[in-house]
C-alpha cells in the first residue's frame, strides 16, 4: 500500500490505521535528506541550461559556519573544564579546612571533659568538705548554746528558806547559783538552763538590784536549773562535786530548799542572740 | 573541494579568533552545533546523489540551526528543555545516521 506523506514523498504507510512511534521514526529516517534538494534538481532539469553551476560560492561560505560553530562550541566546551577544576580544588580545600577544624574541635572536646572531670572531683571533695563542716557547725551550735537543745538530764528546783523554818534567812544568792552550774558543769553536763534562760559562754550570773538575772533577764524565785546530761551518773557526780557539797551545806544549815529530780526528756531554749555577738575576738587558724 | 577548503577555513579561523560566545547563548551552542552537522551531511549526501543545491543548503543550514536554538530555548522556558533537547538530538541523529548511511553506499557501493 502506497501512500503520500506529509512531505510529498512516496513511503509505505502500512501503519496509517495504526499510528505507532515506529511510524514517525522511519519517517524520520526516510526524509533525512531534504525534500528541497530533489525539489530543486526537478525544477533544474527542465530549464534549458539545467546544469549546475560552479563553483559553490554560498555553500562554502555555509561549510566556513559550520566550522566556526564546531570550532566555537569545542572552545566552550574545552574552556567551561578549568572552572570546574577550580571549583572542584575549591571544595577540596573547603574539605580540608572543615575536617581541620573538625580535629581541633573534637580535640578541645576532650579537654574540655577532662576538665569537667577535674572538676566533678572537685565538686565531690567540695561537697564532702562541706558536709563535715555541717556536721562541725551544728555540733559547735549546740554547745555554745546557738539552737534550742533536748535530751534527758536532772531538773533542780531550788528556792529560798521557806518562812519560818530557821532564822538564819538563808536567801539564794547570784554566787549559790554560781556554785551550782559550775558543779553540774564538773558532773558532766552539756547545756544547762536556770528557768528557762539558757547559758551559754557569755552568759552572767549576777545580782543586778534585788533579782539575779541570767542573760539580763531577771530570774524570780522558785530558780528551776534545768541540766542535760547522762541521767543515770549526773545526779551522783554533782553530789560529790564541791559544788554538791556546798549545796548541801546551805540545804542544811540555812534551810534552803533544793529537790533534785531526773527527767527523760528536757528542752532547752537559745541563748538569746545578743548573748552570741563577738566584737574584738576573732579566730585565729583556719577552719578545721 | 571547495567544501573541505571551506570546513579548514572555517576551523582555523574559529581557532585563530576563538569566537566569544554571548552566556544567553552558551546553552544553544552544542545543539546548534548538531544541527548545522545534520545539515552538512544531507548536503554531502545531496551532492554525491548529483542533486546538491547552494540555496537549498544555506537555507537548510540555517532554518536547522535556528530551529533547533530555539526549540531548546523554548523548552528551557517551559522547564523542559533537558527532554527536548534530548528528542532534538534523537531526531538529528537518526537523520544524521541515515544521511552517513547513504553517502557509505554511494562511495563503497555497498
Amino acid at each position: 500500500m502506497i501512500s503520500r506523506t506529509l512531505f510529498g514523498r512516496r513511503a509505505p504507510v502500512a501503519s496509517e490505521h495504526t499510528p505507532s512511534s515506529w511510524d514517525l521514526l522511519e519517517r524520520v529516517s526516510a526524509t533525512a535528506l531534504d525534500e528541497d534538494y530533489a525539489t530543486a534538481a526537478g525544477r533544474r532539469e527542465q530549464r534549458p541550461d539545467g546544469r549546475r553551476r560552479q563553483p559553490h560560492v554560498l555553500g562554502a561560505v555555509a561549510v566556513v559556519g559550520l566550522g566556526l560553530l564546531v570550532m566555537a562550541a569545542a572552545l566552550q566546551t574545552r574552556s567551561a573544564g578549568p572552572v570546574e577544576e577550580q571549583e572542584r580544588g575549591e571544595l577540596i580545600s573547603q574539605i580540608n579546612d572543615r575536617e581541620g577544624e573538625l580535629s581541633r574541635l573534637a580535640e578541645r572536646s576532650e579537654g574540655l571533659e577532662s576538665d569537667v572531670d577535674d572538676l566533678q572531683g572537685t565538686a565531690e571533695q567540695i561537697g564532702s568538705r562541706g558536709d563535715e563542716l555541717l556536721d562541725s557547725l551544728s555540733e559547735h551550735q549546740l554547745v555554745s548554746g546557738a539552737v534550742p537543745a533536748t535530751g534527758p538530764g536532772l531538773r533542780i528546783v531550788v528556792d529560798d528558806e521557806s518562812e519560818g523554818v530557821s532564822s538564819t534567812g538563808g536567801t539564794i544568792l547570784d554566787v549559790d547559783l554560781q556554785v551550782l552550774v559550775n558543779g553540774l558543769w564538773q558532773a558532766g553536763a552539756e547545756a544547762i538552763a536556770i528557768n528557762g534562760n539558757r547559758l551559754g559562754s557569755l552568759s552572767a550570773i549576777r545580782t543586778a538590784g534585788r533579782a539575779i538575772t541570767v542573760n539580763y533577764n531577771s530570774l524570780t524565785r522558785p530558780y528551776v536549773v534545768t541540766a542535760i546530761g547522762d541521767p543515770d551518773t549526773l545526779e551522783a557526780s554533782f553530789a560529790e562535786t564541791p559544788g554538791g557539797q556546798a549545796w548541801f551545806d546551805l540545804e542544811t544549815n540555812y534551810g534552803i530548799q533544793f529537790d533534785m529530780e531526773t527527767a527523760d526528756e528536757l528542752t532547752l531554749p537559745a541563748v538569746p542572740e545578743e548573748r552570741l555577738d563577738v566584737t574584738y575576738a576573732s579566730r585565729q587558724g583556719e577552719l578545721p | 573541494m571547495i567544501a573541505v577548503l571551506g570546513l579548514v577555513i572555517g576551523l582555523v579561523g574559529g581557532l585563530i579568533i576563538e569566537p566569544e560566545v554571548p552566556d544567553a547563548m552558551r546553552p544553544y551552542l552544542p545543539i546548534a552545533v548538531v544541527a548545522a552537522l545534520d545539515a552538512s551531511f544531507g548536503a554531502l549526501r545531496a551532492y554525491l546523489d548529483d542533486i546538491f543545491d547552494d540555496k537549498v543548503f544555506v537555507v537548510s543550514f540555517l532554518s536547522n540551526v535556528i530551529i533547533a536554538a530555539l526549540i531548546v530555548y523554548l523548552g528551557d522556558k517551559l522547564g523542559v528543555g533537558n527532554q527536548l533537547s534530548t528528542g532534538v538530538v534523537v531526531v538529528l541523529g537518526i537523520r544524521i545516521f541515515s544521511n552517513v548511511a547513504a553517502i557509505r553506499r554511494h562511495i563503497f557501493h555497498a
